[in-house]
C-alpha cells in the first residue's frame, strides 16, 4: 500500500511560486507496483498501477515517489530540444507562459532528478537572456500600453515585473500628488442625526503621521490646528 | 520534533510580526512571496526627508519651541535661522518665515550637475540624499523664495532622468554572476523605486543558478575559489 505523508521539506519553502508549482503535472515511469492507487492511472483495470507504467503526476507526488525510488521522473516536454533551441535563438521571443507558467520553479526543482545534466544550465541562461531582454526595460515600460511580451512572461518573471511597474507608478503619483492627509473613514458613510452623531464623540480625522484631528461635523474643517505650534 | 527545528516558534511572530523579515529563514523567500517588498512608500521616504535643515528668514517674531526631537529658538524677523525641513514648511503654511533655497540649488550648481551627469555615462554626481524630496516640497510651499523656480525645476527633472536612465543601464548588467552591486552617490527616492526589482531579481538569479553535475565533477580538480567566482559587478567603476 502506497501511503503518501507530505514531507516537512516542503512547508519550509513558502514561496507563492512554490507552493503552485507543485501542482504542475510531470510523467513518472513507476519502478514497482503500487497498489490501490488505480485512479491514478486512467487505464488501469484494476485498483493498482503496474511496473513500468507511465503516468502523468503532480509533482509533489512525483518527488515523493522519486525520494522513494519508487518512480523515475521523465523530463517534462517543455525542457526538451525544441524548446532550448528556440530559446538558444530568440529568448525574448519564446512564450514560457502556454508551455508552463512556473517554468523556472520547476526547472529548479526536477534538475537534480531528472537524468539530464544540462538543465540547470539552461534554465540559467533562459533567465539571463529573457531578464536582459525584457526585464531590465520594465521600470521605463510605456505605462497606458501593456508590452506585447507580457503575456509571454512565466509567473516569476511577471512577478518581477510588477514589481518594477507598481513602485514606478507609486512614485509618478506621489510626484504629482501633494497632500499627505487622508480621508478618515467615518467620512463618506450615511450621515445621521447630529445628536446620534455627537453621541459617538468628537469625528475624528486621521493624518498621515497617525494621529487623530477633531473636525466639526457640520463643516468639515479642522477645529484644531494639526500644524499649530503652541 | 521536527515541526520545531524548521519553524520559528509562534510567539516570536505575534510579539512582532514586522520582524520576521529579519529571520533569516524569511529573508529568503521574503522579497518572492511578499507582495510589498517595497518597505517604504515614497511618502514615507518624504517623511525622512523632512529632517533635513535648510535656512529660514523669519518675517514674525516666533517665540522659542520646545519639542521632544530639540528646542528651536526664538526666531527674530530678518534673522536667519537653521530648523528642519518640517518646521520650515509649517512655519511657511502660515506665512511666518521665507525658506531660504539650499546653495546647491541655484541654476549655475544644478547646470554643472547636469553637465557632469551627461558626460559621465556611468558614475552619479554627488547630490543630497533627499533632492528629489526636498526639491518637490520647496517647489510646492516656497515657490516664491526661488529664483528662477521654473529653470530650477526642469533642470532637476533633466538631472532625474539622465540618473535613472544611468540606473537602468545598469540593471541591464545583472547576471547570475552578480555578488553585489555598489550604487554610489545614488538618492533615496531612486533606491526606493529600484529597491524591489532588484532584490527580486539578484534572489532569482541566485536561485536559478543550479551548477550542472557534469561540469561540478569535471572541475573539482581546477576547482576556482569563492573569491573568484565572478567578477564584483558595480555599477559604477572605482
Amino acid at each position: 500500500m502506497l501511503t503518501y505523508r507530505r514531507s516537512l521539506n516542503c512547508a519550509r519553502s513558502f514561496g507563492k511560486f512554490v507552493v503552485c508549482s507543485w501542482k504542475e503535472l510531470v510523467s513518472v515511469v513507476f519502478q514497482v507496483t503500487a497498489n490501490g492507487v488505480g485512479l491514478l492511472d486512467p487505464g488501469s483495470e484494476t485498483n493498482s498501477v503496474e511496473q513500468g507504467a507511465k503516468i502523468d503526476v503532480t509533482f509533489w507526488l512525483a518527488q515523493e515517489l522519486y525520494l522513494r525510488e519508487a518512480a523515475s521522473i521523465n523530463l517534462p516536454m517543455h525542457f526538451n530540444q525544441k524548446t532550448r533551441k528556440e530559446v538558444q535563438a530568440d529568448p525574448e521571443c519564446v512564450d514560457l507562459r502556454s508551455r508552463c507558467p512556473y517554468f523556472y520553479e520547476l526547472g529548479y526543482k526536477i534538475a537534480p532528478m531528472v537524468a539530464d545534466k544540462e538543465l540547470g544550465t539552461f534554465i540559467s541562461l533562459t533567465f539571463n537572456g529573457r531578464y536582459k531582454e525584457i526585464l531590465s526595460k520594465s521600470h521605463g515600460a510605456a505605462f497606458a500600453a501593456v508590452p506585447k511580451f507580457l503575456p509571454r512572461l512565466t509567473k516569476e518573471e511577471t512577478n518581477l515585473y510588477e514589481a518594477a511597474r507598481n513602485s514606478m507608478i507609486a512614485f509618478k503619483e506621489w510626484r504629482l500628488g501633494v497632500s499627505r492627509l487622508e480621508g478618515a473613514s467615518v467620512l463618506g458613510r450615511k450621515r445621521k442625526p447630529i445628536i446620534e452623531r455627537e453621541e459617538e464623540g468628537p469625528m475624528l480625522k486621521k493624518l498621515y503621521n497617525g494621529e487623530n484631528v477633531p473636525i466639526s461635523i457640520f463643516t468639515g474643517e479642522l477645529l484644531q490646528d494639526p500644524y499649530a505650534i503652541s | 520534533m521536527q515541526i520545531r527545528n524548521h519553524f520559528p516558534p509562534l510567539h516570536q511572530n505575534i510579539r512582532a510580526p514586522h520582524l520576521q523579515f529579519l529571520n533569516p529563514r524569511f529573508c529568503s523567500m521574503a522579497g518572492q512571496s511578499d507582495p510589498h517588498v517595497s518597505l517604504f512608500s515614497p511618502a514615507e521616504i518624504e517623511f525622512f526627508a523632512e529632517d533635513e535643515m535648510v535656512d529660514i528668514v523669519p518675517n514674525l517674531r516666533v517665540e522659542a519651541l520646545n519639542m521632544i526631537c530639540g528646542d528651536y529658538g526664538p526666531f527674530t524677523p530678518q534673522i536667519p535661522a537653521k530648523v528642519p525641513l518640517w518646521l520650515a514648511v509649517a512655519l511657511k503654511k502660515r506665512g511666518k518665515c521665507a525658506i531660504r533655497p539650499p546653495e546647491w540649488m541655484s541654476v549655475e550648481r544644478l547646470t554643472q550637475v547636469l553637465e557632469a551627469e551627461r558626460d559621465s555615462s556611468r558614475e552619479f554626481q554627488p547630490l543630497p540624499f533627499h533632492y528629489v524630496e526636498i526639491t518637490k516640497l520647496l517647489f510646492h510651499f516656497a515657490q516664491d523664495d526661488i529664483p528662477d523656480m521654473y529653470l530650477v525645476k526642469s533642470m532637476v527633472e533633466d538631472i532625474r532622468d539622465v540618473r535613472f536612465h544611468k540606473v537602468e543601464l545598469g540593471l541591464e548588467t545583472f547576471t547570475n554572476r552578480t555578488q553585489a552591486v555598489k550604487l554610489k552617490n545614488l538618492s533615496a527616492m531612486e533606491a526606493n523605486i529600484i529597491r524591489p526589482f532588484s532584490v527580486r531579481a539578484l534572489q532569482a538569479f541566485y536561485k536559478h543558478d543550479i551548477p550542472d553535475v557534469a561540469s561540478q565533477t569535471a572541475a573539482t580538480v581546477n576547482r576556482p575559489s569563492m573569491a573568484d567566482r565572478g567578477p564584483r559587478r558595480t555599477l559604477r567603476p572605482r
